[in-house]
């Protein structure tokens, strides 16, 4: 099937098996791989991207159901070398050990903070219940989510 | 004090994890490149009646089929520690074959590896694997794998024991101090069994370069050059200088990704065969399966008290499971990672552990987070706490009545524990002081009663934790049974501009070694942090290692490197 989609805001078009995930897409087509896949059945959070500006995880849905739609990865969050606010505050903050799930975490805190400018600690925590960090660090994972709401909110 | 050490300094490696620009196994591709997926077992105790395999080679994409009749049938991995049993016969070690032959002794264990031109091919084609079983009665209780009558996992063993081990002092002088106490606290329960799941399951690709007669192995491991050891000189038969480890970033181990697992092995040896990289990344079912489990003990103790509330002996029998075979780092988990911690922060005169450690129908069990010293301080403040309220103390008071009292190791000399480790330095009651002083315990006491009038439940828990960490050197766990030393590697090469590069055979799997190290390193050589490179997770760049487990990073190998530098 033939799939069309815009990521990072560059257009794609590819030939490719109906059943292929958008993870793998991402990944295994686009060589994207900074979208990583912990569980591959949307338990963990770490492919999450976001889907003409929602969080989804892309393990979960296929690449042809994302036909027509812009997807941001983790990729596409920096402006060249300079990061995205909320990158350079999981820097700041410790908010990553392994690296793993971080993609997965700051497109999910991209979620987060679009849909709410100022949340408080439980509003990020609960905006997190999907992505899973096994270094066990929400801590400073809400954190970093805190300190970037209040630098974007400038 | 240098610019660095004990300064708030931010990770290096954080930016290219936050760009999504880490580079983790599963991401390397190579030049054509197939992937590999296992025929598995639904069974936790079969025999293997027959497998055909003639569909799967014959599906699209095929490049090859192997199962434990091919060549890869012969070679095992190996375990990596000895204990013995307490008569002296040999620890019993049974052969972990990269595939299943005639029988199946754990879910999830492979029969078959289905090589071909893409994953999803390569998974169609596994479907295809026709395997015949004779489901068989399984056990996965460490207690009941002892029981007569128990189903036997290896057949030459029909009591299930892989070893029995004990240490401490003489059990029955440890029972006559139990049978004259004053107070005897009681305590049976499991250490579960479970699965560590790091977040970045594992992940291998094998190269052969024919024209080289040359590997290269990239492994989601945390210790490559234990590795290349094990698979070269224990399981195929390779040179080392033939193969090269690479293990660049790592998703996280918690214990899980130190060992030598059979695909490794599995797929170096296809490599060759079909004279092409080969790829296997585990799903989180296969992770769930085949990562080697942690705990599963059995645990049944008693503590005896006098009148006052100090302990005057304590007396535990484990059963400890260690899977159907014996991974890595098994048999010194249950044993010297934990016996060793039962003398805790406390001055009991007369402490006795038994363990018996049974083959069981699951994976492989070995370390996970903390390995032996966590199951053992959960005992130890089990037992204390329990005690504690069965005598109507104080959770604190019973604390403080059974601490060793302070010793500098200077004026004073270390403590000589009764269970092998003399420790250095301790100010144990120093400790908890501060620690309820910052809570304002006898405030919070009142708080608790007065919420707890008001229907309201307040609670506060103590435990005091004291750990073996950094393992090593190699003449002490040499003499304990570790079938290798574990000595460290730190190489500090100053380049001809001035700048530094470090080699550390230890690893990082986000632990944050290359703004660590680099930190100390800067700050003994006067130099600025940018100024120095750290190399780490490559067996051709760094001379050699042991890698990063059991708290050793910074304590032997950061040891090492400074040595270097001196």
């Amino acid at each position: 099937m033939n799939v069309t989609l815009k990521v990072n805001g560059e257009s794609f078009t590819h030939e490719i098996e109906p059943r292929m995930s958008l993870s793998q897409y991402l990944r295994e087509v686009l060589d994207l791989t900074g979208t990583h896949i912990g569980c591959d059945t949307s338990g963990c959070g770490a492919c999450t991207v976001t889907v003409d500006g929602d969080a989804v995880k892309s393990c979960t849905i296929l690449a042809v159901q994302a036909d027509g739609c812009e997807i941001t990865t983790i990729e596409g969050m920096a402006n060249g070398t300079q990061m995205h606010p909320i990158q350079a505050a999981f820097k700041e903050h410790h908010g990553l050990q392994c690296g793993f799930c971080t993609p997965g975490m700051v497109m999910t805190a991209a979620d987060i903070l679009k849909n709410n400018s100022n949340p408080t600690e439980k509003e990020i925590r609960d905006g997190l219940k999907g992505n899973f960090c096994r270094c066990t660090g929400y801590h400073n994972i809400v954190k970093s989510i805190q300190h970037a709401a209040e630098h974007i909110k400038g | 004090m240098g610019n660095y050490i004990g300064k708030s300094v931010k990770r290096r490696e954080d930016a290219r994890f936050l760009k999504g620009a880490g580079k983790y196994t599963d991401d390397i591709k190579l030049p054509k490149m197939t992937q590999a997926a296992f025929a598995r077992s639904p069974y936790a105790h079969a025999k293997i009646v027959s497998i055909d395999t003639s569909g799967a080679e014959k599906a699209e994409g095929v490049v090859a089929v192997y199962t434990a009749n091919d060549a890869c049938g012969q070679y095992g991995v190996p375990c990596g520690w000895q204990v013995n049993f307490k008569n002296g016969e040999t620890m019993r070690e049974p052969v972990h074959p990269l595939l299943a032959k005639d029988k199946i002794r754990h879910l999830g264990e492979a029969v078959a590896v289905i090589i071909a031109e893409s994953l999803e091919l390569a998974r169609d084609a596994a479907e295809l694997v026709e395997v015949e079983y004779e489901e068989l009665p399984a056990v996965t209780d460490p207690k009941k794998a002892m029981a007569q009558g128990a189903p036997i996992v290896h057949d030459e063993w029909p009591d299930n024991a892989a070893f029995d081990w004990c240490i401490g002092n003489d059990r029955a002088e440890v029972e006559a101090a139990l049978e004259a106490a004053h107070h005897v606290t009681e305590l049976e329960f499991n250490n579960q069994r479970l699965a560590p799941n790091a977040i970045e399951p594992r992940s291998y690709i094998a190269d052969y370069d024919v024209n080289g007669d040359k590997w290269t192995l990239y492994s989601s491991t945390q210790n490559p050059h234990l590795i290349r050891l094990l698979l070269c000189a224990f399981v195929l038969g390779i040179p080392e200088h033939k193969v090269r480890v690479v293990s660049y970033d790592v998703g996280g181990g918690f214990g899980s990704k130190i060992y030598h697992y059979t695909e490794e092995a599995l797929l170096t040896w296809a490599s060759r065969e079909i004279g092409r990289p080969v790829k296997w990344t585990a799903d989180r079912s296969e992770a769930f399966l085949t990562d080697a489990h942690g705990r599963d003990h059995a645990v049944k103790s008693k503590m005896g008290f006098d009148k006052e509330g100090k302990i005057v002996a304590h007396l535990t029998d484990e059963y400890c499971a260690l899977g159907a075979y014996l991974s890595t780092f098994a048999p010194a988990i249950p044993t010297y990672l934990h016996g060793t911690l039962f003398q805790g922060v406390y001055a009991t005169p007369l402490i006795h552990l038994n363990v018996t450690a049974p083959f069981t129908h699951t994976v492989p069990v070995d370390a996970y987070r903390g390995a032996g010293r966590p199951e053992a301080t959960y005992l130890l403040e089990r037992m204390l706490s329990k005690a504690a309220m069965e005598m109507n103390m104080d959770q604190a008071e019973i604390r403080f009545k059974n601490f060793i009292p302070p010793f500098d190791g200077i004026e004073q000399p270390g403590y000589q524990t009764q269970v092998a480790l003399q420790y250095d330095s301790g100010n144990y009651e120093g400790t908890l002081k501060r620690g309820l002083e910052m809570l304002g315990y006898e405030d919070f006491r009142k708080e608790q009663q007065a919420a707890r009038k008001n229907g309201k439940l307040l609670g506060v828990g103590i435990s005091t934790y004291i750990e073996g960490c950094g393992i090593a050197p190699s003449a002490v766990v040499g003499a304990l049974g570790a079938r290798a030393g574990l000595y460290e590697v730190g190489h500090v090469r100053v380049q001809p501009t001035g700048k530094i590069s470090v080699f550390t055979g230890t690893h990082s799997h986000g632990q944050g070694h290359e703004t660590v190290f680099a930190q100390f390193v800067a700050d003994k050589l006067g130099i600025d942090m940018d100024d120095v490179e750290i190399v780490h997770g490559d067996t051709e760049q760094v001379a050699f290692g042991m890698g990063t487990y059991g708290f050793r990073s910074l304590s032997v190998g950061g040891t090492a490197i400074i040595k270097s530098i001196d």
